[in-house]
C-alpha cells in the first residue's frame, strides 16, 4: 500500500495497489481534505442530523408511530438483503429483548453476503435499466457488481471504473457504454441522468424550453467528454470502447441564432472547463488509429471524465448518488424524479441533500456507511400506518411523516416468495451439504480464519446460482421495459395470471418435505399452524380477527387440510401486504 | 448541427407554467404516464372505438398494391384495375380488395426517408423516428391507454401471431399495463387457463381470502398502488371467464372458410373476434414482402393470400356493424423501390410509398397525395409517419395534440411538429 | 459432330433496346431474335443486327415466345394472360389473333413438332391446348396445384410435360388430355419458412431430341428466397423412369437461378444462369454433375435460346441487351488449342 495513505482504507486496496498516476493522487488529496473538513464539523452522528432536518421541516406536524418490530424486521431485510426474513429469522428478532437489537440487526445484515447481492440488484437496475445486450454478458456484469459490493468498493471507484471503461482488461464495467451501443448522445443522456441526476436530453438542440437551468452547454459539456469515444470491433468480433485523440464539439441552437459554439470543451455540470494537455497532431496517440487497430490516445477525455466526476469535488455527482441511495431506503428521492435536479424542482430538503452528499463523499463514498445511517434514522423506522386524523397534506410523500410503501422489485419479490415458501431454505440445505462434502473446499473451510464467513458466502452464491432462473422469470414478468427506469408501480393482468395460474408459484406451494405448506400442515393445532403461516409469509402474527378467520378456513373441511393451507398461503403471498415493502 | 430527436420529445408549445405545475405535488404513487384532463371527454367518447393494424412485414410494394404505374419503366408486369370507387385504380393483384374500395382510403404520398426495417417500423408504429436510447409507445399502447374502458378485462393491445408473451417495450413509458400481448399462433394469453389442480371453487375461496387480507392492509394506508394491485387480480378473473374470445373454432365453418384456411386468415378472424369483444387495438402481421429477388412472383404469392382475406375481413366487419367504429390500417415499414433490380427484385424504399386505411373516422373512397408518373417521388401532399399517427388518433376521436404526463413531464401523444391529414378525416 | 465447340463460345453481337430484356427466342428459320422487355413490349431484331421492330399487342411482360415449324408465325404469351399470333416477318408485326388464354400470367407456350397444336401454361394452374391454325381451344389440362411455370411437347408429339412452382412434374397424353404421371423434383423447390413463401419451379424446360431426357432449370439449396440466396441447378430426368438422374450444378456454389436450358444436337446440355453471383452459360454432359465448360457473361443471364443452326446462342440481359454468341470453331482458336493454351472466352 502506498505509504502516504491512511490505514482506514479511504481508497480501496485494489485501487491503491494499482499504479497511481498523477491525477489520481491529486483527487485522493482532495478527498482526504474533505474527510478532514467533514469530521471537524460533525458532532452528532449523521442519522441524528438527518432526523433533525426532517423534523425541522415537519415543524411539529404529526408523524407516524415508530414501526413495530414486525414492520421493521420485514422492511430492513427487504432493503438490505433483498428478501423477507425467514420464519426463524423473524422469530429470532421478535424474541430478542435487547435494547439495541435494531442497530445490531442492521449491522449484521450489512455484513451478510446477501447484502452484496441486494446491492448487485439495486445497481444493476439503476445503471442498466433492464437493457439487454451482449457486448458484456449479463452474468459477468452482475458478478462484477456483486464482487464490488462484497468488498464494499467505494462508489466513486465503481463509478470511475464504469466511466473510464474501455473493455480491455477490466471488461464488465464497459457494459454501461457498450450495451448502449456507444452512441455519444445516448451516453450523454444516461451519464447525465444516472451519474449527475440531470436529464439533459432536451438541452441537446437548444436550451431546455421548460427548465431554466438546463442549458445547451450543460449537455455539450458532458458530450465533449464522450464524443471522441466509439465502439471498436476487433477481428474476433469482440467490442471495445475506444477513443480518438480528436473530435471537437460544436453546436448551435435551433431557436437562438446567436448560439454558435465551436470547439466546445468538456466540463462537468457545475464545473469549470477541464484543462487539457495538447499534443502535436502526429504525437497524439500511444497507439495510432489504423485498420483493425484500436487507437489509444495519449490523453483520454473519457478517462478525464472518470477522474473529475469521482474525485469528490463534483457536487452534482455527490448529490446524485446520495439522492439515489436515499431513494433506495425511503422510497422517494429528496429530488424526485431522480434525474430532474434543477432549481425549479428543488429537493424537498435542500440542506439535508447537501449534507448527505458531503458526508457520503467524506466517508470515502462508503455505501454501507450511508445505508447504515439511513436505516438508523427515525425517519426510516416510522410505521407506514397512517395515524388517525392525519390529513393528505400532512402525509404527503415528500414530508416523510409516514413510511412510504415501496413495491417489491422483481428480485425482491422472487426471493421473498421463495423464502416464504421454503424454496430458498431447501436450496440452502442442499447447497450447504454439497459444499461441506466438497473435498476441494474441505481444508479451506476447516483452516481459514474467516471460514464461517467464507462458507456463508459460498452457500449464498450457490443458492443464487440455483434460483437465478426463477428470478429471471420474475424480472421478465415484473421488470420495466428495457431502458425505462424501474421506479413506478404498475400492476398488470399478466402478473396476476402468472400467480393465479402459472406453474411457478403454485409449484412452490406443493407439500413436499421442508416446504412452507409441509411445515404448516404438520402442525396439528390449528392456531399454531396459522401463526406459523403468518409469520413465515407476512413476518408477523395474525391479529385476533385474522386468527379466527384463518382457523375457520383451515378447519372447514378436515379432509382438505393441505389444500386449505395452500390456498391461504397463496392468498397471503398475493396480498397487497406481501407485494409492498411497508 | 444535428437535431434528430430532442426537439420531438418535448412539446414546445406547452406553457412553462403548465409544465412546472405538473411537477408540483405529483406523487410517485400516481404511477406512470397519466394524461392531462382535457382529453378526458373525447377519451370517453372514443372508448367505443377500435384500431386494427395489418402489418405487411418486410415492406410491401406500393406499385404492386395501392399505387400502380403500369407500362412504365418502373411499373413491372402487373396491370391496374378499376375499383368500386370510380377513378381509383389499384394493382390487379388485389381484385377482391378493389371491390371494398368504397370503404377505404389510400395515402399515396408517404415519405419517411427511412430504408431500414427496424427504424422504418419504429416510424410507422410510434409515429416518431427512432431516438437512440429512448422509446416511444407503440400506437397500440396509446390506443390501449386511451381507448380501453376499465371494465374490459381483455388486454387493450393484442398482437396476433409471433412468440407468445408480453412485450413491455411496446408500452415504453406508458407502463406495462399497456404492453402488447402476443397471442402466438392465435393461442390465448399465457396463464389464462386455471390449472386442473385448482378447482374453480378453491380458486374463488383463496381469492376471497386474498381480498380480505389486502383490504385490511389498505385500510390505514393511502396508496393508489395497492388498489391497482388488487384490481389486477379481478381483471385476471374476468379474463379467464372470457377465454373463449380467443377460440376461433367457435366460429361457423363457413366463416372460417371465407377468412381462408391459412394462418393469415385465422389471425384475421381472431382479430375480428377480439375487436368484437372490445379489445381496443389489434395488430395482425402478414409475412413477408421483403422481395429483393423476384418481387413479382412473391407479390403474387403473398398478396394472393392477403387480398381475399382482407377483403372479407372488411366485409365481415361491415356486416357486423364493427367497421364504423374500427379504424383499419394496412401498413408496412416502408415501400419498395420503383427501380426493378437485375434479379427482378425491388429494394427498400421510404421515399414515395403508400398505405391503405378503412373504416371509422375517415373519408371513404379518398385518395391523398400523388407520386409522379413512374412513382419515383411524391409530387403532392407529402406526409410522413408523424402525420399518419395524428390521423389515426383523430380518426378514432382522440386528440393527438394532448400530452401524457411522465413523472411530471408532458410527453406529447403525437409529434407536435406535425398534424393530422385533415382532408382525410370524416 | 457439328462445328459447334463450347470452348469457342464468344459474343458476336449486341442487340440493343431501351428496356431490360426478360426473354429471347430465335425464329425457326433463324432469321430473327424476338425479345420480351420490361416495358411490356415484344421486340424483333434481325440476327444480323440493326434497330428492333416493336411487336404490339401485349399489356404486360412477355416471357413465352414460340414459332411455327416453318418460322412464319410467331406465338407470344404474356403476363397479361394473352396469347397472340403474328406474322414473323411482317414489316409491321401486328397481332393477327389475340386470345385471352389464361386467368393470370401465361408463363410458357410450346408448339407441337408437327406445328398443329400450341400448349400454354399459366398462373391459373392450367395447361391449355390450342389449334394453331384457328386458335380454337382443344384441351384444358387441370391438376397442378400451383402456378404452372413451364410446358414442353415430347418429341414424339403425343405427350406433354409440365412443371409448376412446387416442381411437381406432370406427364400428359395429348390425345385424351389425361394425366399419366406426376413426380416431384424436390431439389428445385423450397418453402422459405422465414419469408413464408415458395420458390422453385422450372424456369427452363427441354427434352432431348430422342425424348429420353427431360431437363428442368431452376434454383436449389435456397437459404433466403427473398435475397435469391440459392444455387443455380438443372435437374436431368430419365423420362421413361420418371427419375432424376443428375443434378447439374456449377463447380462452385454460385448464387443464382437457371433461367433457360437447351439440348444441343451434339447431346450436351446448355444452361444460362443469372443471380447475385453474375451470369454464366454452362455446358453439361450427362455423366458429370459439374459443367464441362462455362462462359462468364458480362451480366446475369435471364433467358437462353439456341439457334436452329446449332452454332449460335441468344441470351437476354438486364442492361437492355440481347447478346448473341457463337460456338463456331475458329481456325485460329483451333490452332491455339493444339498448343494447349487456355481460351480467353471459355474456360474449362
Amino acid at each position: 500500500m502506498h505509504p502516504s495513505l491512511p490505514s482506514r482504507s479511504l481508497l480501496p486496496a485494489s485501487l491503491a495497489c494499482r499504479r497511481l498516476s498523477a491525477p489520481r493522487i491529486a483527487w485522493a488529496a482532495v478527498a482526504l481534505w474533505l474527510v478532514a473538513a467533514a469530521s471537524a464539523t460533525a458532532g452528532e452522528p449523521l442519522h441524528v442530523r438527518i432526523d433533525q432536518a426532517i423534523s425541522k421541516a415537519l415543524a411539529g406536524q404529526p408523524v407516524a408511530e415508530r414501526s413495530s418490530d414486525e414492520e421493521f424486521v420485514r422492511r430492513i431485510y427487504l432493503d438490505l438483503v433483498g428478501r423477507i426474513p425467514s420464519l426463524d429469522e423473524a422469530q429470532e428478532f421478535l424474541h430478542d429483548g435487547s435494547e439495541n437489537k435494531r442497530a445490531a440487526l442492521i449491522d449484521r445484515l450489512l455484513e451478510s453476503p446477501e447484502f452484496a447481492r441486494r446491492m448487485q440488484h439495486v445497481f444493476d437496475v439503476m445503471l442498466m435499466e433492464r437493457r439487454s445486450g451482449n457486448a458484456v454478458p449479463e452474468d459477468e456484469w452482475r458478478q462484477y457488481l456483486y464482487d464490488s459490493f462484497t468488498k464494499n468498493k467505494p462508489f466513486n471507484e465503481l463509478a470511475r471504473e464504469i466511466l473510464a471503461a474501455d473493455g480491455v482488461e477490466n471488461r464488465p464495467p464497459a457494459r454501461f457504454y457498450l450495451d448502449r451501443g456507444g452512441d455519444p448522445d445516448i451516453l450523454t443522456r444516461d451519464v447525465g441522468r444516472l451519474f449527475f441526476g440531470m436529464d439533459l436530453q432536451c438541452a441537446q438542440c437548444h436550451d431546455h424550453p421548460l427548465i431554466g437551468d438546463y442549458h445547451q452547454p450543460l449537455y455539450y459539456g458532458i458530450y465533449a467528454f464522450l464524443n471522441r469515444s466509439f465502439v471498436f470491433t476487433d477481428e474476433s468480433k469482440k467490442t471495445f470502447f475506444a477513443e480518438k485523440a480528436e473530435g471537437e464539439v460544436a453546436f448551435k441552437s435551433v431557436f437562438d441564432p446567436s448560439v454558435d459554439e465551436k470547439d466546445f470543451k468538456p466540463r462537468l455540470p457545475g464545473g469549470a472547463v477541464v484543462e487539457e494537455p495538447t499534443f502535436a497532431k502526429d504525437d497524439a496517440y500511444i497507439v495510432a488509429p489504423a485498420k483493425n487497430v484500436r487507437p489509444v490516445p495519449k490523453y483520454s477525455r473519457r478517462q478525464k471524465l472518470a477522474e473529475v466526476a469521482t474525485d469528490g469535488t463534483s457536487r452534482q455527482f455527490n448529490r446524485n448518488i446520495a439522492n439515489r441511495l436515499w431513494y433506495v431506503m425511503m422510497g422517494r428521492g429528496l429530488i424526485h424524479p431522480l434525474d430532474l435536479d434543477h432549481s425549479d424542482n428543488p429537493p424537498s430538503h435542500p440542506e439535508l441533500l447537501d449534507m448527505l452528499a458531503e458526508e457520503f463523499a467524506a466517508s470515502g463514498f462508503d455505501v454501507k456507511f450511508l445505508l447504515r445511517e439511513l436505516a438508523l434514522t427515525e425517519t426510516y423506522q416510522r410505521s407506514s400506518l397512517l395515524p388517525e386524523g392525519m390529513t393528505d397534506e400532512q402525509a404527503a410523500p415528500e414530508r416523510y411523516a409516514v413510511a412510504l410503501l415501496k413495491p417489491l422489485s422483481p428480485e425482491q419479490l422472487a426471493m421473498s416468495m421463495m423464502e416464504a415458501t421454503g424454496v430458498l431454505q431447501r436450496e440452502r440445505n442442499s447447497q450447504s451439504a454439497k459444499i461441506d462434502k466438497d473435498p476441494k473446499l474441505k481444508d479451506l473451510l476447516e483452516t481459514d480464519a474467516k471460514r464461517q464467513q467464507l462458507r456463508a458466502a459460498l452457500v449464498e452464491q450457490a443458492v443464487y446460482a440455483a434460483v437465478k432462473g426463477n428470478i429471471q422469470q420474475f424480472i421478465g414478468m415484473f421488470g420495466s421495459a428495457p431502458g425505462e427506469p424501474e421506479q413506478d408501480f404498475q400492476a398488470t393482468v399478466h402478473q396476476a395470471l402468472f400467480f393465479n395460474n402459472g406453474g411457478m408459484l403454485n409449484g412452490w406451494l406443493s407439500a413436499q418435505a421442508g416446504s412452507l405448506v409441509d411445515r404448516v400442515q404438520k402442525q396439528q393445532e390449528p392456531q399454531a399452524a396459522v401463526e406459523t403461516l403468518y409469520l413465515a409469509v407476512l413476518s408477523r402474527l395474525p391479529d385476533d380477527t385474522e386468527r379466527t378467520e384463518a382457523v375457520e378456513y383451515l378447519t372447514r373441511d378436515p379432509s382438505a387440510r393441505t389444500a386449505a393451507v395452500q390456498q391461504m398461503a397463496w392468498a397471503l403471498l398475493t396480498s397487497s401486504e406481501f407485494r409492498f415493502n411497508h | 448541427m444535428k437535431c434528430q430527436y430532442a426537439c420531438q420529445t418535448m412539446d414546445h408549445v406547452i406553457a412553462r407554467r403548465t409544465f412546472l405545475g405538473g411537477l408540483v405535488g405529483f406523487g410517485s404513487a400516481m404511477g406512470l404516464a397519466g394524461i392531462a384532463s382535457p382529453l378526458a371527454a373525447s377519451q370517453l367518447a372514443a372508448q367505443q372505438k377500435h384500431m386494427l393494424v395489418i402489418f405487411l412485414h418486410g415492406g410491401v410494394s406500393q406499385l404492386e398494391t395501392w399505387d400502380p404505374k403500369p407500362k412504365t419503366d418502373t411499373g413491372g408486369p402487373f396491370r391496374a384495375i378499376s375499383t368500386s370507387v370510380p377513378g381509383i385504380q389499384i394493382s390487379e393483384l388485389l381484385p377482391h380488395t378493389a371491390k371494398q374500395m368504397h370503404r377505404m382510403a389510400l395515402i399515396r404520398s408517404i415519405n419517411t426517408k427511412e430504408n431500414d426495417h427496424g427504424k422504418g417500423r419504429i416510424c410507422m408504429e410510434t409515429g416518431r423516428r427512432e431516438m437512440p436510447g429512448f422509446t416511444y409507445p407503440h400506437l397500440g399502447a396509446v390506443a390501449a391507454k386511451l381507448l380501453t374502458h376499465e371494465s374490459n378485462p381483455l388486454p387493450g393491445f393484442i398482437r396476433v401471431g409471433g412468440g407468445n408473451g408480453v412485450n413491455k417495450k411496446d408500452a415504453a413509458y406508458l407502463g406495462p399495463q399497456y404492453a402488447s400481448v402476443t397471442l402466438g399462433d392465435g393461442k390465448p394469453p399465457a396463464n389464462s387457463l386455471r390449472p386442473d389442480s385448482i378447482s374453480a371453487l378453491a380458486d374463488a375461496a383463496r381469492n376471497d381470502f386474498r381480498r380480505r387480507v389486502s383490504d385490511r392492509f389498505a385500510l390505514r394506508r393511502r396508496a393508489a398502488e395497492t388498489e391497482a394491485y388488487v384490481q389486477s387480480y379481478e381483471q385476471a378473473q374476468r379474463l379467464m371467464e372470457r377465454r373463449d374470445v380467443f377460440d376461433i373454432s367457435l366460429e361457423s365453418p363457413s366463416i372460417q372458410e371465407k377468412y381462408g384456411n391459412h394462418e393469415f386468415g385465422r389471425h384475421c378472424l381472431l382479430a375480428r373476434r377480439l375487436i368484437e369483444h372490445g379489445v381496443s387495438f389489434v395488430q395482425v402481421g402478414h409475412s413477408n414482402y421483403d422481395t429483393h429477388y423476384e418481387n413479382f412472383n412473391f407479390h403474387i404469392e403473398q398478396l394472393g393470400e392477403f387480398d381475399a382475406t382482407f377483403a372479407f375481413l372488411l366485409q365481415d366487419l361491415h356486416d357486423r356493424g364493427l367497421l364504423e367504429k374500427t379504424l383499419v390500417v394496412v401498413m408496412s415499414e416502408f415501400g419498395r423501390t420503383p427501380k426493378i433490380n437485375e434479379r427482378y427484385g425491388r429494394d427498400h424504399w421510404g421515399s414515395a410509398w403508400s398505405i391503405a386505411m378503412a373504416g371509422c373516422g375517415i373519408q371513404h373512397g379518398a385518395v391523398i397525395g400523388k407520386t409522379n408518373d413512374n412513382g419515383t417521388q411524391v409530387v403532392d401532399r407529402e406526409v410522413h409517419h408523424g402525420h399518419l399517427f395524428h390521423t389515426y388518433l383523430r380518426a378514432v376521436g382522440l386528440d393527438p395534440t394532448e400530452s401524457f404526463t411522465l413523472n411530471g413531464r408532458p410527453m406529447p401523444v403525437a409529434d407536435p411538429a406535425v398534424s393530422a391529414i385533415k382532408e382525410l378525416l370524416a | 459432330m457439328s462445328q459447334a465447340d463450347p470452348k469457342a463460345t464468344r459474343v458476336v453481337r449486341e442487340l440493343k433496346y431501351n428496356s431490360p430484356f426478360i426473354s429471347c427466342r430465335f425464329d425457326s428459320q433463324g432469321r430473327y431474335v424476338f425479345g420480351g422487355a420490361q416495358d411490356c413490349t415484344l421486340q424483333r431484331f434481325d440476327v444480323a443486327g440493326g434497330e428492333p421492330v416493336e411487336c404490339p399487342g401485349h399489356d404486360s411482360w412477355v416471357r413465352a415466345i414460340a414459332f411455327s415449324p416453318d418460322g412464319e408465325i410467331t406465338y407470344s404469351g404474356g403476363f397479361d394472360g394473352r396469347l397472340i399470333w403474328r406474322e414473323t416477318a411482317a414489316a409491321k408485326p401486328e397481332p393477327i389473333r389475340t386470345i385471352d388464354a389464361h386467368d393470370g400470367w401465361v408463363r410458357a407456350v410450346a408448339v407441337s413438332p408437327d406445328g398443329q397444336l400450341l400448349a400454354t401454361a399459366g398462373n391459373d394452374r392450367l395447361i391449355k391446348l390450342w389449334k394453331s391454325d384457328t386458335g380454337e381451344q382443344v384441351g384444358e389440362l387441370a391438376g397442378h396445384e400451383s402456378h404452372v411455370y413451364n410446358v414442353v411437347f415430347h418429341p414424339d408429339g403425343k405427350e406433354l410435360a409440365s412443371c409448376d412452382l412446387h416442381c411437381s412434374v406432370r406427364h400428359w397424353t395429348i390425345a385424351d388430355g389425361k394425366p399419366q404421371r406426376e413426380f416431384k423434383i424436390a431439389e428445385l423447390h423450397t418453402y422459405d419458412k422465414t419469408f413464408r413463401a415458395d420458390i422453385g419451379g422450372a424456369r427452363g424446360i427441354a427434352f432431348n431430341a430422342a425424348g429420353t431426357r427431360l431437363a428442368l432449370g431452376g434454383i436449389t439449396n435456397v437459404s433466403n428466397a427473398f435475397a435469391g440466396v440459392g444455387n443455380a441447378a438443372v435437374a436431368l430426368i430419365d423420362w421413361q423412369e420418371g427419375k432424376q438422374v443428375q443434378l447439374f450444378k456449377p463447380k462452385e456454389d454460385l448464387r443464382g437461378s437457371t433461367w433457360g436450358v437447351e439440348f444441343h444436337p451434339d447431346g450436351y446440355l446448355i444452361s444460362v444462369v443469372g443471380g447475385g453471383s453474375g451470369g454464366f452459360i454452362y455446358f453439361f454432359d450427362e455423366k458429370a454433375a459439374t459443367p464441362q465448360d462455362e462462359v462468364k457473361l458480362p451480366r446475369p443471364g435471364r433467358d437462353l435460346d439456341l439457334h436452329p443452326d446449332g452454332l449460335q446462342l441468344a441470351v437476354a440481359h438486364f442492361d437492355n441487351v440481347i447478346r448473341l454468341y457463337t460456338m463456331q470453331k475458329e481456325e485460329k482458336a483451333e490452332a491455339e488449342s493444339k498448343d494447349d493454351k487456355p481460351q480467353e472466352t471459355a474456360k474449362k
